[in-house]
């Protein structure tokens, strides 16, 4: 079948055992642990990545005795990286209380890395690899590197490489006062010069999203997390840092009359079209989050919680840069091609995370799967793909309330449902069954499924 | 023996008053001599409820390599505590002359971890003072609780030599004690050194001793150069030997020559894992590159 979009099937097919391979077996999640979530400029405006990520992993250690253990492997990211941080998750395990002899190694896929680098050491353990994993991530937009213009770099690394006085001094003569303007990191996409905002903006608009209806995600996400502290689901997933204990951008009292107080600030330009305002928009956070991955043997003999399997994931892509997709709509693509690899629909989910980089961008998401159209000619089904039962989405808040410190927002999710699914068990006499669908920049994102143990 | 309530403080006292008065002290000195100086204050100085500033801790914590965690580094609490140990050494019954005093030894227990968000009680006084082949020395104890509690968290003795003072009825050693021939090992890490390293470890410790700072203001104290602080270079150490000591151990340091900025330190950390292969402890010894002079050595070991 010929469509204009991305077919549903892939190279998954053939199921989950290799064929010249021993079958597979089961990566479990046994726990997570994170510091709460600041908004930028707060709490951890002076903590770098590696400091966060190392709080959080210390955390982890500390919860699950992991103290001198040698862990198969590390794996984290940040998005907002300085280049001296090149090995960063590897110096925040030799900054932490595993074993020295633990290997790591960075990640990064946008706003997805915290998501892949489960999958990525999931499958590891799947295929016998390796028995245990600690998978993470981390973003600072307080502590964000800055950069020397090209000019003053070029200069620089001229310098560097003249052996005469003349020449350095000629070479010197080329610098400009422009050139000394250290540049800041943007979130503007590089082939758009759009930033992210008001690509969604574009895609908020495309269909046709009201400001009711984000801001009540919004509102959801506040409540849903709020409830969620409250009943004390995160006493045994964040270790207070600095001071904080909970995830600074959540406002518990929060009300719809708030919300619907604020100016819009993305796709202003779109006239009266524009609805995500600061509260239906994530905003500027720092944080860290880590997710214990291992065997069932590795977990067994440690007598560790097994809280859930990850099942599956699915990575896809967009062509967002000449608006054929919105920019954050990949995991429109990924989650029926996921859950057509498994025979499942959207109702056999017990639970959603939809990453809430924007309200919108989950309503959006909402949408394209509820629409006829869409679902015969960009999904190659008869129709539309589905609908999600919204009792059923981001039940403990989502990124709209905890923040959204980039790479480090697919550990959170991961984490929560995780033991959201363990507590469930089973559903009509099955696992219990989660769906992640965490967005990102370049027009990506990775969706995962996972079962309650 | 009920021991002598502790002089209370309201605040921890100003450093820098302190250097200012130890300087008044040390003129006044030459001019009364009363006092029977061959005895010790036994009073201790004591303030509560110190808080810690947390950007300062970070600033801390980043400058001398240690992770930005919640807990406070062993020797960030030394340099917490250090004003009140001046503060007794500055008192007008304290028989030695605080300026110019060289710090010779300092032993740490670091018994549990404290928390920044913790309140403290700090104490300190003087004891043991005796005598040494080139004056005379003393240690100076702190000691550091949560507020409000008694036990003690950490527990430092710092010795320092007044060289070239002896007093009467302070007995010398009889001998020079044998001097071990130092061989540099192979070196395990290499620090660099700035000339700006003594303000930088100012800026965090607030100890802005004058023969640190700069050329100039060590050559005004006699100096040819300004040097390190004795407990940056001991704090790095431990640093250095990393996440493997902890909450609690103790951590021991003998101070050498000086390091004179800017320079290289050369540092062998070598660590005993033990039979079972758990952490019993780290020695570490740092030298002189070039001239191949030990400047300090010292252990960190499990509690």
């Amino acid at each position: 079948m010929s469509i204009d979009g991305q077919s549903i099937t892939g190279p998954g097919e053939s199921g989950v055992t290799s064929a010249s391979g021993p079958a597979l077996r089961r990566a479990v999640v046994v726990g997570g642990n994170r510091i709460p979530f600041a908004r930028a400029g707060g709490s951890y405006a002076k903590s770098s990545n590696q400091d966060m990520l190392t709080a959080a992993l210390d955390g982890l250690i500390a919860r699950f005795g992991l103290q001198d253990e040698r862990v198969g492997e590390v794996a984290a990211g940040a998005v907002l990286k300085h280049s001296r941080d090149f090995n960063l998750t590897r110096e925040a395990v030799l900054g932490s209380a595993l074993s020295a002899e633990t290997p790591a190694y960075d990640l990064q896929q946008a706003c997805a890395t915290g998501l892949e680098t489960v999958v990525g050491l999931a499958n590891k353990i799947k295929l016998g690899q390796i028995d245990s994993a600690i998978a993470g991530g981390v973003d600072s937009a307080s502590d964000a590197p800055v950069v020397v213009s090209e000019g003053l770099r070029e200069v620089i690394l001229d310098l560097n490489r003249a052996k005469t006085i003349p020449q350095r001094l000629q070479i010197l003569s080329r610098l400009r006062p422009k050139d000394l303007a250290p540049l800041a990191p943007g979130t503007a996409e590089p082939r758009t010069g759009l930033s992210m905002g008001e690509h969604q903006a574009l895609t908020t608009a495309q269909w046709k999203v009201s400001r009711e209806a984000q801001d009540e995600v919004a509102l959801n996400s506040h409540r849903n997390l709020a409830a969620a502290y409250e009943s004390g689901f995160f006493d045994d997933l964040v270790t207070p840092y600095r001071g904080l204990a909970r995830d600074g951008n959540l406002r518990a009292d929060t009300s719809i009359e708030k919300l619907a107080a604020l100016k819009p600030v993305f796709g202003r330009n779109l006239g009266a079209d524009a609805t995500m305002t600061a509260g239906n928009s994530t905003p500027l956070t720092d944080g860290a989050s880590t997710v214990l991955l291992a065997s069932d043997e590795w977990a067994d003999a440690r007598d560790l919680p097994k809280l859930a399997a990850v099942v599956d994931a699915e990575a896809a892509a967009v062509d967002f840069v000449h608006g054929k997709d919105g920019l954050l709509m990949a995991p429109v693509f990924a989650v029926p091609r996921l859950l057509a690899r498994h025979n499942l629909t959207l109702a056999d989910i017990d639970f959603f995370e939809i990453h809430e980089a924007f309200a919108a961008t989950v309503l959006s998401t909402l949408a394209a799967w509820e629409d006829e159209e869409f679902g015969r000619t960009r999904l190659g089904l008869d129709g539309a793909f589905g609908k999600v039962d919204r009792a059923r989405l981001n039940v403990n808040g989502s990124s709209l309330a905890a923040g959204h410190p980039f790479a480090a927002t697919g550990g959170r999710i991961v984490a929560t449902l995780a033991k959201l699914l363990h507590a469930k068990g089973t559903s009509d006499g099955r696992p219990a069954r989660g769906l992640v669908s965490v967005c990102a920049a370049g027009g990506q994102g990775v969706v995962a499924i996972l079962e309650s143990l | 023996m009920t021991p002598l309530q502790p002089v209370i403080l309201g605040d921890m006292p100003s450093l820098s008053k302190l250097y200012v008065n130890a300087a008044a002290q040390a003129a006044r000195r030459r001019l009364l001599g009363t006092h029977d100086w061959s005895v010790l204050p036994v009073e201790s100085h004591e303030v509560r409820g110190v808080t810690v500033d947390v950007a300062n801790l970070t600033a801390y914590q980043h400058l001398l390599g240690e992770t930005a965690s919640d807990v406070l580094p062993a020797g960030f609490i030394h340099a917490l505590a250090f004003p009140l140990a001046i503060s007794v050494m500055n008192r007008d019954d304290f028989p030695l002359p605080l300026l110019g005093m060289l710090h010779l030894h300092n032993s740490v227990e670091q018994r549990a971890p404290l928390l920044f968000t913790d309140a403290l009680d700090i104490t300190a006084r003087v004891e043991n003072l005796r005598g040494h082949r080139a004056g005379t020395q003393v240690d100076v104890v702190a000691e550091v609780r949560v507020a409000g509690t008694q036990d003690v968290y950490w527990r430092g003795i710092s010795t320092y030599l007044a060289k070239g003072v002896f007093l009467p009825g302070v007995d010398k050693p009889s001998s020079a004690p044998v001097r071990r021939d130092f061989k540099a090992p192979d070196p395990t890490g290499v620090w660099q050194l700035g000339v700006d390293a003594g303000r930088a470890y100012a800026a965090v410790s607030g100890d802005f001793n004058p023969i640190h700072l700069s050329v100039l203001s060590a050559k005004a104290l006699g100096m040819r150069r300004s040097i390190a602080h004795g407990m940056y270079l001991a704090s790095r150490a431990l640093a250095d030997v990393g996440s493997v000591r902890g909450d609690s151990f103790t951590w021991d340091v003998d101070f050498d020559a000086p390091v004179f900025l800017p320079c290289r330190v050369a540092l062998e950390i070598s660590s005993d894992q033990g039979g079972s292969g758990t952490w019993k402890r780290s020695d570490f010894v740092a030298w002189n590159p070039r001239s191949g002079r030990r400047h300090f050595s010292g252990s960190v070991a499990a509690l």
